[in-house]
């Protein structure tokens, strides 16, 4: 495949061949695609994007995959102007890249396994797994389905049985591990190392998160081949964020945007924000957190992109915020109320994040904004209870209607 | 003989005992440190623990136990 080179350490830039492989031998640093982007400009153009399929495939020449096989609609989403919300914060060009709507899984997460999974058949994987409750386990499993792949979808044992109805349905077998996360996640790793899966988010990493990418692509093609001025987008592993990055450097790179990139915002909750404390102590690594926050999509104690992201938030004149709980729940509910756009925690930490920065004047007015809203609100409806208005009663009796409803005397 | 790649993380209390040497001792692994950043108030070594595969879970669970972050070297697999 001439578009990739090699694989390559991102710490002490050893390269590899294109082969299943996510750790440097030498220093443990993450594996990443390098691209020949000279040969890519030979072969891209706007007008071939424009007329591909519309799905993220249509930018298959900067994915490390030869052939799409697996998600073959994910992507391509709505991006918005939300001027309802941006007349609110102030912001004239506010828009909304809404990949609550993914598909088929309904949140950014259809993005990357598609590239994981597509490249796993190239690479002749017939089992595709996972260690996931939310997200990722309902996108892995729905398109092992689909691709007719066995899916194992690793959990801890004291989970309620209900959390994982959205994964469940797509028939994976599910293995409750006794144990807390921490033994989740190493045993993840031993089977990884041991078994010839591909497991998404270890031993096909550096393909799956290339996927994110597409988030930058879209935009600027949605855009009129434009970069943004900025970028507010959830920090949950910090791979989404990088990557986001990473994409509109290459579009930069084979010459199919000009202008300057983008000043990259992120945001955590306060609960579980262990990249913006990198930052705010000018630290090069991560102190591993216990995530206590509603924010359950994003709450990643040890996020194993985050010194990328701290480098990518300096790097790009950008900043990093948090969110209270209350704060995320005030996110939602502004953006539903706004522009009818339903998103879960991680989107609604993304809006309250956006109107901190907005309201401290750190986005000018007329700038280009975008807001990445990464899942989609039906799917974690709890977060809500008694947060909401609750409805009025009354009975079948047109003047008890005016009285309470329309409040006639 | 199996290995494992790990990142351990200390907490300042625990800097300045010899674990690692302790850890050698008392289970029959091997460490191999690819590497380290040690400060004053805070310590990480990635390393690899090579051994039979219940020594190398004793050694964890003790590692653990002592009071040392040990995660994969990917970071946290789990995804909510």
């Amino acid at each position: 495949m001439a578009k990739v080179r090699a694989l390559k350490c991102k710490e002490c830039g050893a390269e590899y061949p294109v082969e299943p492989l996510h750790v440097c031998e030498f220093c443990f640093g993450p594996l990443e695609i390098v691209y020949d982007y000279e040969e890519i400009k030979k072969n891209i153009s706007r007008e071939k994007i424009e007329k591909g399929p519309k799905s993220l495939w249509r930018y298959i020449d900067l994915l490390p995959v030869d052939k799409a096989t697996v998600g073959l609609s994910a992507g391509f989403t709505p991006l918005i102007k939300a001027e309802n919300l941006g007349k609110l914060l102030g912001l004239n060009n506010l828009y909304i890249k809404d990949d609550s709507v993914n598909h088929p899984t309904l949140s950014f997460k259809d993005r990357v396994v598609a590239v994981a999974l597509s490249k796993a058949k190239e690479f002749g994987f017939d089992t595709a797994a996972c260690a996931s409750t939310g997200n990722l386990a309902n996108s892995v499993a729905a398109h092992a389905a689909s691709a007719g792949m066995n899916c194992y979808v690793f959990i801890p044992s004291n989970l309620e049985t209900n959390k994982i109805i959205g994964s469940l349905v797509f028939n994976p077998t599910v293995v409750a591990v006794d144990g807390n996360y921490d033994d989740v996640n190493r045993l993840s790793s031993e089977i990884a190392n041991e078994f010839g899966w591909a497991f998404v988010n270890i031993n096909v990493r550096p393909f799956y998160s290339e996927g994110s990418k597409t988030l930058a692509f879209e935009v600027a093609e949605q855009l009129g081949w434009k970069i943004p001025d900025v970028v507010v987008a959830p920090l949950a592993s910090g791979s989404l964020y990088t990557k986001i990055w990473k994409g509109f450097n290459e579009l930069q790179e084979v010459g199919l945007v000009e202008g300057n990139l983008p000043r990259m915002l992120g945001a955590q909750a306060e609960g579980c924000s262990p990249i913006y404390q990198a930052l705010k102590e000018g630290r090069d690594f991560i102190k591993p957190v216990k995530p206590n926050t509603i924010a359950k999509s994003i709450a990643i104690g040890n996020p194993a992109d985050g010194p990328y992201a701290v480098k990518v938030a300096k790097e790009s004149r950008g900043d990093i915020q948090i969110a209270t709980d209350e704060e995320v729940i005030e996110g939602i509910k502004l953006l539903a109320k706004t522009e009818g756009i339903f998103t879960e925690t991680a989107g609604g930490t993304t809006i309250a994040v956006l109107k901190k920065f907005a309201q401290a004047g750190l986005i000018g007015k007329d700038e280009v904004v975008v807001a990445y809203i990464t899942g989609n609100g039906y799917k974690t409806m709890e977060v809500l209870e008694g947060k909401l208005n609750k409805p009025i009663h009354i009975k079948p009796s047109l003047i008890e209607f005016k009285q309470k409803v329309i409040g006639e005397k | 003989m199996n290995s494992m790649k790990l990142k351990l993380i200390y907490p300042e209390e625990k800097i300045k005992e010899p674990i690692l040497s302790k850890l050698c001792k008392t289970f029959d692994v091997d460490i191999n440190i690819r590497k380290a950043n040690v400060q004053e108030k805070v310590g990480w070594l990635e390393l690899e623990l090579i051994g039979k595969e219940e020594e190398i879970e004793k050694a964890i669970n003790w590692l653990t136990d002592q009071g040392i972050d040990v995660s994969p070297i990917e970071g946290q697999v789990f995804v909510e």
